[in-house]
């Protein structure tokens, strides 16, 4: 087992302070201005998230935000709700408080924009429905979401698995995902247990 | 939408809480045409289902904007902020209590080796997330080529999110542009 702070000592970047209003402001946008890219129905942006909060700005290790990603994908739920654990990341060192404020903010900056886009979406669909530009749009933009999602496996499988056993776990887990109807809290409950027999270490 | 029952925001919030707590063993697409069609009557199938092709087209997570898209339907931008709201309350909530868990305990041992267990499945559940929509390009060689061009650009030459895909999908846009002798 290597030392739980490995991973901290071995990040070279500081993390940015969320007091000074600025680099707040920054983050903020950063939020803001991903939301419309949010493709494929979030996944796309998980590659961003992982580029926001560990190489950017050092909120998280690596291994935490395989941690996190973990987490919200075994929460009841959307499990785009990373956002706000990536918010209460960058926060939580503060105080409980300041992450749940911090995890709240970032929720709602990642959502607004895309939310304003889907209520004129539903508003005006009967005009757009048959527009070329819908069209377009949607054969267009699906393969480049196919490469994304893709890229974005690889990158999370990457950051997750550091030995055979483990990326063994994954591809069994990966088939299973898509030949069976399994629950995915199943692979997560039996991993979790060969986790803590010590079968799978990081 | 006339013939259908008409939601109140209050309703609308209420309603979407009911999915969100229904859904907590999964399947949220499921309890919430079950609960928005067939229980409250808010709209017919077909409504509900043009409802999914608009979420899944639009930027952000489909359920979300699913739940957006049924309160807007009802009272604009404050029915989607009250559909919003119901939806993401419960689970958002509870996550956040899960994430202040995880940041005082992760340094724990024994969490720290469960932890390490979980990440391998979610990371294969991350894998299995393109070859779950691969199939259905699997006949357009143009598809497939822009599919290996953005994968390699991502994972090889580390371009980023947002360059790629205002580069790539004008492109892609151009070349599915709809001819007039396909309509």
């Amino acid at each position: 087992m290597s030392p739980l702070l490995a991973s901290l000592s071995t990040t070279v970047c500081q993390p940015v302070s969320l007091g000074d209003w600025r680099n707040l402001l920054a983050v903020i946008w950063d939020f803001l201005s991903l939301s419309l890219f949010s493709l494929g129905g979030g996944n796309t942006l998980l590659s961003e998230y992982h580029h926001l909060a560990v190489d950017q700005y050092c909120w998280l290790s690596s291994r935490q935000f395989a941690d996190i990603y973990a987490l919200a994908e075994a929460a009841p739920g959307p499990s785009s709700m990373i956002v706000g654990l990536l918010g209460m990341g960058a926060a939580v060192k503060e105080g409980p408080l300041w992450g749940v404020l911090s995890g709240l903010a970032a929720e709602a900056a990642i959502l607004l924009p895309s939310t304003l886009v889907m209520v004129a979406a539903a508003l005006s669909w009967n005009r757009l429905r048959n527009s070329p530009w819908r069209v377009a749009f949607e054969r267009g933009l699906g393969p480049i979401t196919l490469g994304i999602l893709f890229a974005v496996g690889l990158k999370i499988l990457r950051i997750s698995d550091h030995d055979t056993p483990a990326y063994a776990v994954s591809l069994v887990v990966c088939v299973l995902m898509l030949r069976t109807k399994i629950s995915p809290l199943w692979f997560m409950a039996v991993a979790g247990l060969m986790g803590g027999l010590g079968l799978v270490n990081r | 939408m006339t013939e259908g029952v008409h939601p109140t925001r209050l309703q609308l919030f209420l309603g979407m809480q009911q999915v969100a707590l229904s859904s907590f063993g999964g399947g949220l697409s499921a309890w919430s045409e079950r609960i928005v069609v067939e229980d409250r009557q808010w709209m017919s199938k077909e409504e509900f289902i043009t409802g999914l092709t608009v979420a899944r087209l639009f930027p952000g997570p489909n359920q979300i904007n699913m739940a957006v898209y049924i309160g807007s339907r009802f009272h604009g931008l404050a029915g989607a902020i009250a559909a919003l709201c119901g939806i993401l309350l419960l689970p958002f909530s509870l996550l956040l209590l899960l994430g202040l868990g995880y940041f005082y305990l992760h340094e724990t041992l024994a969490v720290d080796r469960v932890l390490a267990g979980v990440i391998t499945a979610s990371a294969g559940m991350a894998l299995s997330m393109g070859f779950k929509i691969a199939g259905a390009y699997n006949r357009d060689p143009v598809a497939l080529l822009l599919a290996a061009c953005s994968f390699i650009a991502m994972s090889v030459f580390h371009v980023r999110l947002v360059p790629l895909v205002l580069i790539a999908g004008p492109l892609a846009m151009a070349w599915y542009w709809p001819r007039t002798e396909q309509r």
